[in-house]
């Protein structure tokens, strides 16, 4: 064998070269740089919310063809046998809902409002491939059909299985709240639903105000609320949506979740090992390395087994 | 069996046979058996049924829904499937990164196995999309996403397939080329072949490098999915446990197609490389249920293993499935029974595809009570994807020089399908050509 190459060199070349990309890469990540998905986002002032008050909603359901109509959504009519707008959770045609929770053993009984959440740090927008879904200076999550291959990833990624695709369509699109943006919110008009809300059960406001009115109402009536709390706040790193409700959250349907952001927890380590492609560019350096070596191993030995045997040796 | 004469020769010393030498063709038995055409009418009907799908919604075509939004084709056809396929990944890896030199010869074998799963894989990726059109902005870098484990797939994959398998898989075309092309094609080649051979350890890098981001991304796909996995298999150490299972899968597979295959066509074994490939499947299952354990006891999820719900079962039977070849192969008679090894090694692919499999479908629970089965038309589909892989390594190897054996016993004159011999001047056996022809790749 023509390589003198003993272990110890080629550790020495090997940290050699590891230390050195590490030093072209490591200050990049050293660098105290805002965190693209930090575990508990903060929302930018001038982030907007909706605040929903389960105790006042009335399950009158005006939101619900006030936001068909600004959403040019047609009613879904399938239940009620082509008479009037009948969803039994979000889908296809269906950007927001009220849900009524009734308990089958009391008379307990609690309206939801469902519609896209608008997390602080979107698990849908962090899966995009092609940045499809986009949360924008106000915080609307909203969703581009020219940027969207329709992989659903959303659909998984979303812990509130809010975005729905429509599987009867020949151009299929991801159908989900965008808090109006292009309808209404541009045009500095509230949400169509909290403009249709007749009783004042869901609000539209600054996210910052919304959260304070929330424990204002909290603290004049702690024993109205379940567990004292905003839902929303903290929940999978925050949302903008904040509900309040005299019955447990989980069973209007709203999942338990960590307070951390699932954006933060999917792309921690992998956000550290593509930094700059450094991860697979080291990688690459390292097997390159081993690669190259037994690759002039395996060439001097081809060459003897072909003068040897006559057969040609095969990649 | 020959491999016990074979090593029963091996120990006197006197001959020493290594019956895998390198990629021979199949020139025995029918190649149009009622097996094989069936294969093919399932590929056929498959491949229609995708067809009429590229011109239809998803939703008469499969059974999935807004809160089971991946079928089958995208959870097996591609997250499980893909996992047999890393062949090519783990034995390159162990061949030219770790100087496990008896792999070359049967590298061929991976190679094309892990090609069709990864093809077909695609081409259930392409079909399971709503919006393929719009897919050219994955030649487009301002538009990527890059904190999105799907678009490393999205473009890692096809990729992968279509430039460093396929750089992989050149050289047994070109071979065949040359074996059966007239003199100028074979002048082209002898030109050609240094060529690839300068280019191979470079390129090789990146066939390494790219599944081992994107076979960890499969994993990473899931993290995002949260609390929805069931806790037993949601785990920040998911990327790596998929990778883990893919080399486990890509080894247990080999061996299990290299025994199928040769048992078919009555060729002698091995036992040697099957051996070494079988020692390293072990390995590698143990660091996988290693790994595993580790990060349940590191989530403190150790008690849900003995919970004994559905979910335990499932979890005591996935590590059943991987506990057992990795501790039978274990012992040196296991390794050289090729009957053992065939069983060990099918088990083994079990287990890694139900790792691969169970967190995307069975423990993927979201809050909705929906449930998903996949439709006929989608299995239909779906088993074509798999049979159209099958058959076209089938019909490859009585063409191409794929399965390893005895570097004499390839007639190069012989031609499968009934053609006819037309490469004038080819010898009836042995070394076809003058040793310095074949210097490079062809």
């Amino acid at each position: 064998m023509s390589i003198a190459l003993s272990r110890r060199k080629a550790f020495r070349a090997m940290t050699g070269l590891g230390g050195g990309l590490a030093a072209v890469v490591l200050p990049e990540t050293v660098q105290a740089s805002p965190e693209e998905h930090p575990a508990h986002p903060v929302a930018p002032p001038q982030a907007v919310a909706m605040l929903y008050d389960s105790t006042i909603c009335t399950g009158c359901k005006a939101c619900m063809p006030a936001c068909n109509a600004a959403n040019g959504l047609a009613p879904d009519t399938h239940l009620s046998g082509g008479i009037w707008d009948m969803p039994t959770s979000l889908n296809a045609q269906t950007k927001n809902i009220i849900e009524l929770y009734q308990d089958t053993q009391s008379d307990e009984f609690a309206f939801v409002k469902k519609q896209c959440m608008h997390c602080l740090d979107p698990a849908c927008v962090t899966g995009c491939p092609f940045g499809a879904l986009n949360k924008n200076i106000l915080g609307a999550v909203t969703w581009n059909a020219s940027l969207c291959i329709g992989c659903r990833y959303c659909e998984v990624a979303c812990p509130f299985e809010v975005p729905q695709f429509q599987w009867e369509s020949w151009n299929p699109k991801i159908v989900k709240c965008e808090f109006c943006y292009d309808q209404r919110l541009k045009e500095n008009l509230e949400p169509a639903c909290t403009a249709a809300c007749p009783t004042g059960a869901v609000v539209f406001g600054k996210r910052a105000d919304l959260l304070i009115q929330a424990k204002d109402r909290i603290a004049a009536a702690p024993d109205k609320y379940f567990e004292q709390r905003v839902y929303g706040e903290h929940e999978a790193g925050g949302t903008q949506v904040l509900y309040l409700s005299s019955v447990s959250f989980q069973k209007l349907g709203l999942p338990k979740l960590a307070p951390t952001s699932l954006g933060h927890y999917a792309t921690k380590v992998t956000s550290v090992i593509y930094k700059w492609l450094s991860g697979p560019l080291l990688m690459a350096g390292v097997l390159g390395f081993f690669i190259r070596r037994n690759w002039e191993r395996h060439e001097s030995e081809r060459i003897g087994h072909e003068r040897k045997t006559g057969f040609p040796d095969q990649l | 069996m020959s491999t016990t004469k074979a090593r029963a020769r091996d120990k006197t010393g006197t001959v020493l046979i290594n019956h895998w030498q390198c990629g021979v063709p199949v020139n025995q038995g029918e190649i149009f058996t009622p097996f094989m055409l069936f294969l093919l009418g399932l590929a056929g009907l498959g491949m229609g049924l995708a067809a009429v799908r590229f011109f239809s919604p998803l939703g008469p075509f499969s059974a999935m829904n807004d809160v089971y939004a991946w079928g089958v084709w995208k959870t097996f056809n591609v997250m499980t499937l893909t996992a047999l396929g890393s062949g090519p990944l783990a034995l390159g890896m162990a061949a030219w990164v770790f100087n496990r030199q008896k792999l070359h010869a049967v590298m061929r074998t991976a190679l094309v196995s892990g090609f069709l799963f990864y093809a077909t894989g695609l081409i259930a990726l392409g079909l399971d999309v709503g919006r393929p059109w719009n897919f050219y902005s994955a030649a487009m870098p301002w538009r990527w996403n890059y904190e999105s484990a799907m678009l490393e797939i999205a473009i890692c994959m096809p990729l992968y397939c279509a430039l460093f398998l396929t750089f992989e898989i050149l050289p047994l075309i070109l071979e065949r080329t040359y074996y059966t092309g007239g003199e100028k094609t074979r002048a082209w080649l002898r030109r050609v072949a240094p060529v690839i051979r300068k280019a191979y350890p470079f390129v090789i890098i990146g066939a390494y490098v790219i599944p081992l981001m994107h076979q960890s991304s499969l994993g990473g796909l899931l993290l995002l999915a949260g609390t929805k996995i069931h806790p037993l298999w949601q785990s920040p150490a998911m990327p790596l446990l998929y990778l883990i299972a893919a080399c486990l899968c890509g080894f247990a597979f080999t061996i299990f197609l290299l025994l199928i295959v040769c048992l078919r066509y009555a060729r002698p074994l091995s036992s040697e490389i099957l051996a070494e490939l079988a020692n390293l499947l072990s390995g590698i299952c143990f660091a996988f249920l290693a790994v595993r354990l580790a990060d349940l006891l590191w989530r403190r999820q150790f008690s849900a293993v003995f919970a004994l719900d559905r979910m335990s079962w499932l979890f005591l039977g996935e590590t059943t499935l991987i506990f057992v070849p990795a501790f039978i192969l274990r012992f040196k008679r296991a390794r050289e029974t090729p009957r053992t090894l065939l069983n060990m090694s099918a088990l083994a692919c079990l287990g890694g595809m139900s790792y691969r499999f169970i967190p995307t479908t069975i423990a993927y629970r979201p809050a909705h009570s929906t449930g998903y089965f996949p439709s006929v038309p989608e299995l239909a589909i779906g088993a074509g994807y798999v049979a159209l892989g099958v058959a076209a390594f089938g019909l490859a190897i009585h063409y191409f020089a794929i399965l390893p054996g005895e570097a004499s016993s390839w007639d190069h004159s012989f031609r499968p399908f009934g053609w006819q011999n037309k490469a004038f001047g080819a010898p009836a056996t042995g070394p076809a050509v003058p040793k310095a022809a074949l210097q490079g790749g062809a």
